[in-house]
């Protein structure tokens, strides 16, 4: 007869290799790696915590160090490849596949280790189709987490950054894995239960914070006046007629323009309650003005932000906070509120092709996806009617009858014509294609899909690809924003002055805003230390933003 | 509901060269020499193809300052960093020693990296000959006041001629230094010193630390309204330059490296200066910051 329960055995059998090195649930932190060794088995498939912002640092840096004579072959299922730890398991023979997300950090080392066949890689995903796949086809085995602080029977608090935790040990420990977290300390009863420990097999104390990335912190100093102008645009030409409240912005400095807008340019607009007031969106430093002045009823964070702390705890009507008072985060549930929820999505790339296609990828940078691809993507599966949504429904598709159309997300880039070091934002073709002809991949890593784009915002107008009713027009639509790139100089003046006719291209004169207003005094706060100041003191910068 | 916070209009820090001349002194009273019109740009960047600038990022003339006549000069920090090299070096040069032959005092507005290293023999020369007609100016009657607080700092050349001024003034943003953080990193490791921590950067050598040290003879607010009130301030002393006051200003700085030679971060010299809580410096505004440097270390005497 066959036996139904071997899973739950094979992680009997691992919590008792486990026990010999433990008290308890607690395992010292000097016998992780022979630890580990006793719990894992080769072929294992690991998820090894960490994203683009809190890291398990002390227990890659473990997994680093175990025998590859003893373990090897693992398959990483993990979000992020963003430590020098999770490239040296592959280096050394303890992991062979991969499939992750997020690579920003590692992009250069680990496109090397994919061209030099170091690494079997199965997919690169957004966060949310991992997670998913956590659930179907790439459930762990063996989980190894990040907390702040565990009681002695395994509940754990995770404190601001709770981000990936509960998908991970959701998965893995309910279908018979094992899970190990490391925690900045052992405590004798923790502020709040973000994980029940009857879910946590093992616990290493590490004696300090688990590593977070400050990444969504933009110095408003960085801001220049051609971002300042995309951002007006943006808010005039797009938050206000489309009346867009719920929302996600990308990371980058025109994102953090508009919201260093809002309280200034939008309130001269009257805009104030009537867009921006409910978003999915990390605790950026930048829409400190725009809070406290009133615009933002609330917002659920993905995870948290370095020296948020204190205003967040201090702002509960704004965040989503636990019975401790500090932010709860959740990646999985913002991912999805950002797809579902949301009626916009805005955020900046480094190339555009002529179909509208964008990619951070660049030929010798790998930096993965995140949850771009799932925030700047219309999402097929709704059905909940919002203005905006219908409205940009109703431009794509007029000649359908309104109660058998779809809606439409906007999915917006923004960006100047030529980025970082002058480079042109727009090109006939992107370095993605070339990638994936050179590692043979099935799929070229497009960031976000020319039908998923919505509109192109520059400096010199905003595209509405929503309008544009065949290729050509939308070809010669983004090349009319495209400014002096040379996709821009070889656009068909008349077709563009024609499109312009219609609307699907509007200059900053065609909406009333003299390029001239642009000037960083439109910002509510021109430097870290004017949000810091603008917190009321709450918001504590990282020792890298200061200059002061 | 209002915003917390409202920035002034114009930020010393933010603003440019022409900005700051323009709401520092009396309102439409700049004149300016060897102005951009006439194109005085550098003989060198070309041969590097680089772009030059009509003003070769430093900008000189003659204005009043509460009615009375004179001469300012400013770097523009957004021209490569307010780097010194030839044409730039020269107008000061010139303005100083109009200074001398008009006896007029002179404002500096400092907003630089140091010497431009694509004409680095030139701007060497530069600096050497500023030094020499500031202190020829001075020994003159003419009072040549330094104010810093731009984004490129004052280091460099820029940090020896603000060392022969009559005056300091700076704002918490404003850097002062010979060595740039960078410099000191690849030079001599990032244990020594760590460029990136921009913390560690300020409290080495921003304002609050030069003001602490002696290094700086007024605090200021980062904009053009707090600059003329500690300029008019500094200029109702009276100028001088003599061996007594290079006698007391060695004798200061003997003073100083006792005390604090043997240092290994600023907020121990803090600590020294009887400041009770050091760490907390940097975030103190500026009301609470003049508070607890009331017992810091006395500025030139050679000053």
């Amino acid at each position: 007869m066959r036996d139904w329960a071997t899973q739950k055995a094979a992680r009997a059998a691992r919590i008792a290799a486990g026990a010999s090195f433990a008290r308890g649930k607690v395992v010292q932190a000097a016998d992780l790696a022979p630890f580990l060794e006793a719990v894992l088995r080769p072929g294992d498939r690991v998820c090894l915590e960490g994203d683009n912002q809190k890291q398990a640092d002390l227990l890659a840096d473990a997994l680093a160090e175990v025998d590859p004579g003893v373990i090897h072959d693992l398959h990483m299922v993990q979000s992020g490849i963003v430590l020098p730890s999770h490239l040296d398991v592959f280096e050394k023979g303890i992991a062979r596949r991969l499939d992750y997300s997020y690579s920003g950090p590692q992009a250069a080392r680990i496109a090397r280790m994919l061209y030099g066949g170091q690494i079997a890689l199965g997919a690169v995903h957004t966060y949310l189709e991992l997670f998913a796949r956590y659930f179907i086809d790439l459930t762990p085995q063996v989980a190894l987490i990040a907390a702040v602080s565990a009681d002695r029977d395994g509940n754990l608090y995770t404190g601001p950054n709770t981000e990936d935790t509960p998908t991970v040990v959701e998965a893995t420990s309910f279908k018979d894995g094992l899970v190990v977290a490391q925690v900045g300390e052992i405590v004798d009863r923790v502020p709040r239960v973000d994980i029940p420990g009857d879910r946590v097999h093992f616990v290493v104390e590490a004696g300090r914070p688990f590593h977070v990335e400050p990444l969504f912190t933009r110095d408003p100093g960085s801001i220049t006046e051609t971002q300042i102008l995309t951002a007006m645009l943006a808010i005039k030409g797009l938050y206000a007629p489309y009346g867009i409240r719920r929302l996600n912005h990308g990371i980058g400095f025109n994102t953090a323009a508009i919201e260093l807008l809002l309280p200034t340019y939008g309130e001269k607009l009257g805009l104030r309650g009537q867009v921006c007031t409910h978003w999915a969106l990390n605790p950026h430093p930048t829409l400190i003005p725009a809070i406290e002045a009133g615009w933002v009823e609330q917002i659920h964070c993905f995870g948290s932000e370095v020296g948020m702390d204190d205003y967040i705890a201090a702002r509960p009507d704004i965040y989503f906070t636990g019975a401790d008072g500090s932010l709860r985060s959740n990646r999985a549930f913002c991912q999805t509120a950002g797809l579902y929820a949301c009626d916009l999505f805005i955020g900046s790339t480094l190339q555009v092709d002529l179909s509208g296609h964008s990619s951070t990828v660049t030929t010798n940078r790998i930096a993965g996806f995140g949850g771009a691809p799932n925030m700047g993507s219309d999402p097929r599966g709704r059905r909940h009617p919002s203005e905006p949504w219908l409205k940009a429904g109703a431009e794509a598709d007029p000649d359908t009858p309104a109660p058998l159309r779809r809606g439409r997300k906007l999915v917006v880039q923004i960006g100047e014509t030529f980025g970082d070091g002058n480079v042109p934002l727009f090109v006939e073709r992107l370095d993605a294609l070339a990638l994936a002809e050179k590692l043979d991949l099935p799929l070229a890593p497009v960031m976000v899909y020319g039908d998923d784009v919505t509109h192109i915002v520059t400096e010199e107008g905003i595209a509405n690809l929503l309008l544009c009713r065949d290729p050509d027009e939308r070809e010669q639509a983004i090349r009319g924003v495209a400014g002096y790139t040379e996709i821009g100089r070889r656009r068909d003046a008349g077709m563009v002055a024609r499109l312009r006719e219609r609307g699907v291209i509007r200059r900053p004169e065609d909406l009333g805003i003299d390029p001239l207003d642009a000037d960083r005094s439109l910002l509510a706060a021109r430097s870290i230390k004017d949000l810091a100041l603008a917190s009321g003191g709450l918001y504590r910068p990282p020792s890298r933003f200061r200059n002061w | 509901m209002t915003p917390a916070f409202e920035p002034e209009a114009l930020s010393w820090y933010e603003g440019s060269a022409r900005q700051r001349i323009a709401a520092l002194v009396d309102p439409g009273s700049f004149r300016e020499a060897v102005g951009p019109e006439e194109r005085a740009t550098s003989p060198h960047l070309a041969l590097f193809d680089l772009p030059e600038q009509f003003d070769d990022g430093m900008i000189v003339g003659q204005a009043a300052f509460k009615g009375t006549p004179i001469l300012v000069a400013a770097q523009e920090g957004r021209f490569m960093g307010g780097a010194v090299g030839e044409v730039h070096g020269a107008k000061l040069v010139g303005l100083l020693r109009a200074a001398k032959s008009l006896a007029l005092d002179v404002l500096v507005l400092f907003d630089t990296g140091g010497v431009r290293l694509q004409e680095a023999n030139a701007g060497e020369t530069a600096i050497a000959e500023i030094m020499r007609a500031v202190v020829e100016a001075r020994l003159s009657g003419s009072r040549v006041v330094g104010l810093i607080g731009g984004r490129s700092g004052c280091y460099g050349g820029g940090g020896l001629i603000a060392g022969c001024c009559s005056a300091l003034l700076v704002t918490e943003q404003g850097r002062i230094g010979v060595t740039g953080p960078e410099v000191i990193e690849t030079n001599r490791g990032v244990e020594e010193f760590d460029a990136r921590d921009r913390a560690l950067v300020w409290r080495t050598m921003g304002g609050k630390h030069r003001y602490l040290i002696g290094g700086a003879d007024r605090y200021v607010d980062d904009g053009p309204e707090a600059f003329r009130a500690a300029v008019r301030d500094v200029l109702a002393a009276p100028g001088r330059l003599d061996l007594a006051t290079l006698d007391a200003e060695q004798a200061r700085l003997e003073r100083r490296l006792a005390r604090f030679g043997a240092a290994r971060d600023a907020t121990d010299i803090w600590s020294a200066l009887g400041v009770a809580e050091a760490p907390a410096v940097p975030g103190l505004s500026t009301q609470a910051f003049r508070a607890v440097a009331l017992g810091r270390e006395s500025a030139h005497d050679a000053r």
